[in-house]
């Protein structure tokens, strides 16, 4: 029936134009038909990548590729550091129909803020893990990542919902997410005026993004943040060791909620 | 980024590793570094086909889901695998003697088989790098080297070519299995070994390992050692330099740059008419890309990188690390598959721009401030020590990072250990006095912001500095910013100087300042300090540089390839750039800017 609608046409236009060749006529028509299909594809592919996707962000060896293979499977997997991606859809419980793409992103300095980049516009939410054994050790880095991901242009435009799960609470040293959450609002109070005071950027912006975080005058304070912050305990390993199941209930009803 | 080779050394293991870039899997194989097996590649090749066969349709349909849930059971083939890599390595044993027609000799003309001195004792250290390369290092493993060595030595003395370094493992790996079997034989190995042992001669080291005062050729009244300098009178040899020449003129710069235009323009031949091919090859592929996905091949990428190449070179990337940076593009992107409509190009020089983001964003951001905070919190200074060669700006940045501190709230103290360059300390005086206008003590609560700790001309740096970072602990300081003396890299008495220093007082922060106009220099400068810092320091892990500041960036509109190659060689941020000379002409590091610039055409 599309020939049938163009045989007018193109006979029209044979009249009309001063007897070109059928080639180059057969060749405009494919270009043209390449052109359509090529709009279509954009416009199904722009249509596909709206906001549906919950971020796995987090230091190196967090428990971030377990939580994802613990969430999907509800086993337990060995795992190495990641050096890429990986997507799967999560249905988020047995009866509804909604469903989240859940992005396990690579912890290593090298390669976190590359992966941000390509994903921060997708994102709907943000499970930041924080590995709560090492956390006293590592404080100054969960606090300088965690800031590079809250001053981002366009998290802080898109305020996708952040929950900070703090994970490994099997073991028995592991700090509790009050404390984490204590440490962490000190940090970042320390680190948002070293930040924004160091020396501008080549071509003018600020290192610290144009964005004060929080309020001035006040102590940095989670609450201050445009988007809405959640602390959660978690274990991706789970209380009764590698057979039985993760302890992480709090995370899947705030996925639930979100989704 | 630094994929280029694929083995990895770590302590006593050596990593073999094999990148499928169409399905994302990576091969690594571990041995012990003392075994050189020659059959770790044919068994990763066989390993990485084997497991693509087999699961080849999972991988296609099912995605991340699909690895996660899927089992692969691989460990008997891979078993399989590894006996028959074995195998072959053994069976190819016997096969190795040629005969003399087969041999090249038989091909050579008389006059190169004419034996030279050099040629008997290259064999023999051949020999015996083999031998010291075996794990087994016992003196059964000895003998039957030995025994192989003086079985061929007749054959060494019929054909004269060497055997490659694989043939000779095969073979005195076969000569250990077959002694493994029988027993004795071990007669024969202390006679030969005595007389190897007179043959042998120490080697030799043109730089490192020896001591520096065999090195030093110079008299102690030359070249800068600090020490011999009074402050009164001054040696007019140093001050002179080359007293044969005609005061008054100006001699010309000699260097030899004919050899390296020769190279360029070599380079560039072959790249023109591959540039043609490429031109239509691409437009080919383009309509290529558009009917279907194609994997890349390595042919497709070469012309692209050809020019990436030349085109970094153009814009001051050192030369060794832009054919590095292009080969590790080659290896991640070798076999992937691209999508429909991608063109090579694009695809390269995406690959390249992530390539370089990534090393230019430090594995660990300095943040200055925040140190210096925690340093103040446990009531000592911090001490920043800049080092670098002649003339970079080290004394005007100094100035402009203490103008920066001071802004914020951060008492300095500086501390003048040039103590040979005329003019250092009144140099660094004249900048005390302006920053302390800038800044007067009672804006402050009345302290002075900025003091300068300096002891004249000729004493010892390292001593200077301890006494200055000792002062600054009791007098309160937070920040004391260490100013040493411009030295070339290849200078070894003021290297070891300078490593005194930085081991003996610990600093907090240790910067190289380099200059944005330096070209192929810059791999030169960054490898020899760090080699000399790791080489004269006694602790267990050497304090090496810890970031970098890159001065005069003024100077250079979009040729910022030096900041690649620091950033490269050295795995450091670059900390700050130096772009003027003014205190405020300070910035921090855009790495997206600068990637910008550098892939701009």
């Amino acid at each position: 029936s599309m020939a049938g609608r163009l045989e007018p046409h193109l006979e029209a236009l044979r009249r009309e134009l001063p007897a070109p060749s059928p080639a180059v006529l057969s060749v405009l028509l494919a270009l043209l038909a390449v052109a359509i299909t090529f709009l279509i594809w954009r416009f199904v592919l722009g249509r596909r990548s709206s906001r549906k996707a919950v971020l796995l962000l987090g230091l190196c060896d967090a428990g971030k590729t377990l939580l994802f293979a613990r969430l999907l499977t509800g086993r337990y997997r060995d795992t190495q550091t990641s050096i890429t991606d990986s997507s799967a859809v999560y249905r988020v419980s047995k009866d509804k129909s909604a469903h989240v793409t859940l992005i396990d992103l690579p912890g290593h300095e090298s390669l976190r803020l590359q992966f941000l980049e390509r994903f921060k516009a997708a994102a709907r939410a943000i499970v930041f893990v924080v590995d709560s054994v090492a956390f006293q050790r590592e404080v100054k880095d969960v606090a300088e990542f965690l800031y590079q991901v809250l001053v981002d242009s366009t998290v802080l435009k898109n305020a996708p919902a952040l929950l900070i799960a703090c994970n490994k609470q099997d073991i028995s040293m592991a700090k509790s997410a009050k404390l984490i959450q204590q440490q962490l609002e000190k940090e970042l109070n320390t680190l948002r005026v070293t930040r924004s005071a160091a020396p501008t950027s080549l071509d003018g912006s600020t290192t610290g993004g144009p964005a004060q975080l929080g309020k001035k005058g006040k102590d940095f304070d989670f609450s201050q943040l445009p988007m809405k912050v959640e602390f959660v305990e978690c274990s991706a390993r789970g209380s009764k060791g590698e057979e039985g199941d993760a302890d992480f209930e709090g995370l899947e009803k705030w996925l639930a909620k979100i989704a | 980024e630094r994929g280029g080779n694929n083995s990895f050394t770590h302590e006593a293991l050596t990593l073999k590793y094999k990148l499928d870039n169409q399905f994302e899997l990576v091969f690594v194989v571990g041995f012990q570094k003392i075994l050189t097996l020659t059959y770790v590649d044919k068994l990763i090749d066989d390993v990485h086909r084997e497991f693509r066969d087999k699961y080849r349709n999972q991988f296609q349909q099912k995605g991340a889901l699909g690895l996660l849930n899927g089992t692969f059971d691989f460990k008997d083939d891979f078993m399989r695998l590894l006996r028959d890599a074995e195998e072959s390595g053994k069976v190819r044993a016997p096969t190795v003697m040629k005969t003399f027609e087969q041999s090249l000799k038989s091909q050579k003309t008389v006059k190169c088989m004419i034996e030279t001195r050099g040629e008997k004792p290259k064999e023999k250290v051949k020999n015996k790098k083999n031998k010291g390369s075996k794990k087994e290092g016992t003196e059964a493993v000895v003998a039957p080297g030995k025994a192989s060595v003086s079985e061929k030595q007749p054959s060494a003395a019929g054909e004269k070519e060497e055997l490659t370094k694989d043939e000779i493992l095969q073979k005195n790996r076969e000569e250990f299995f077959k002694r493994h079997m029988k027993a004795g034989e071990k007669s024969r190995s202390p006679k030969p070994e005595a007389q190897k042992e007179k043959g042998k001669k120490p080697r030799v080291w043109d730089l490192g390992n020896s001591n520096a005062k065999v090195l030093d050729y110079s008299n102690s009244t030359t070249n800068g050692s600090a020490e011999a300098c009074p402050v009164e009178e001054f040696d007019l040899d140093t001050a002179l330099g080359d007293r044969n020449r005609e005061p008054g003129r100006l001699y010309d710069l000699e260097y030899e740059s004919d050899d390296e235009a020769e190279e360029e323009k070599v380079i560039q031949n072959p790249s023109k008419p591959s540039a043609k091919k490429g031109g239509l090859g691409g437009m080919f592929g383009m309509l290529k890309g558009l009917v279907g996905s194609k994997s890349l091949m390595r042919e497709d990428m070469d012309p692209v990188l050809e020019k990436m190449k030349d085109h970094l070179i153009a814009k001051n990337v050192a030369a060794e690390i832009a054919v590095q940076l292009c080969e590790s593009v080659a290896k991640k992107l070798e076999g992937k598959v691209m999508g429909t409509f991608t063109t090579v190009t694009s695809t390269v020089k995406q690959a390249l721009q992530e390539a370089l983001v990534q090393i230019l964003q430090p594995q660990r951001r300095v943040d200055v401030l925040r140190d210096v905070m925690d340093a103040q919190r446990h009531r000592r200074p911090y001490v920043v020590t800049f080092c670098g060669v002649n003339g970079v700006g080290k004394s005007t940045n100094l100035a402009k990072i203490s103008f920066w501190l001071i802004e914020n709230g951060f008492s300095v103290l500086i501390a003048a250990c040039d103590t040979f360059r005329a003019g250092a300390v009144e140099q660094l005086r004249t900048h005390t006095r302006r920053l302390n206008a800038l800044h007067p003590p009672e804006s402050h609560g009345g302290r002075t912001m900025v003091q300068l700790y300096e002891k004249g001309y000729g004493k010892d740096a390292a001593g200077i500095a301890m006494e200055a970072i000792s002062y600054a602990r009791n007098q309160g300081f937070d920040v004391v910013l260490v100013d040493t003396a411009g030295r070339m890299q290849d200078n070894a008495p003021l290297m070891t100087a300078l490593a005194k220093l930085i081991a003996v007082n610990a600093p907090d922060l240790v910067l190289f300042v380099g200059e944005a106009l330096v070209g192929n220099e810059a791999v030169d400068q960054l490898v020899k300090f760090n080699k000399a810092l790791a080489d004269h320091s006694m602790a267990q892990t050497p304090r090496l540089i810890d970031g970098i500041v890159l001065t005069k960036f003024d100077t250079i509109d979009d040729k910022v390839g030096a900041a690649i190659s620091m950033t490269y060689i050295t795995s450091k941020p670059i900390v700050f750039v130096g772009t003027g000379q003014t205190y405020c002409d300070l910035r921090s590091l855009n790495a997206k800017a600068v990637v910008a610039a550098l892939m701009k055409a």
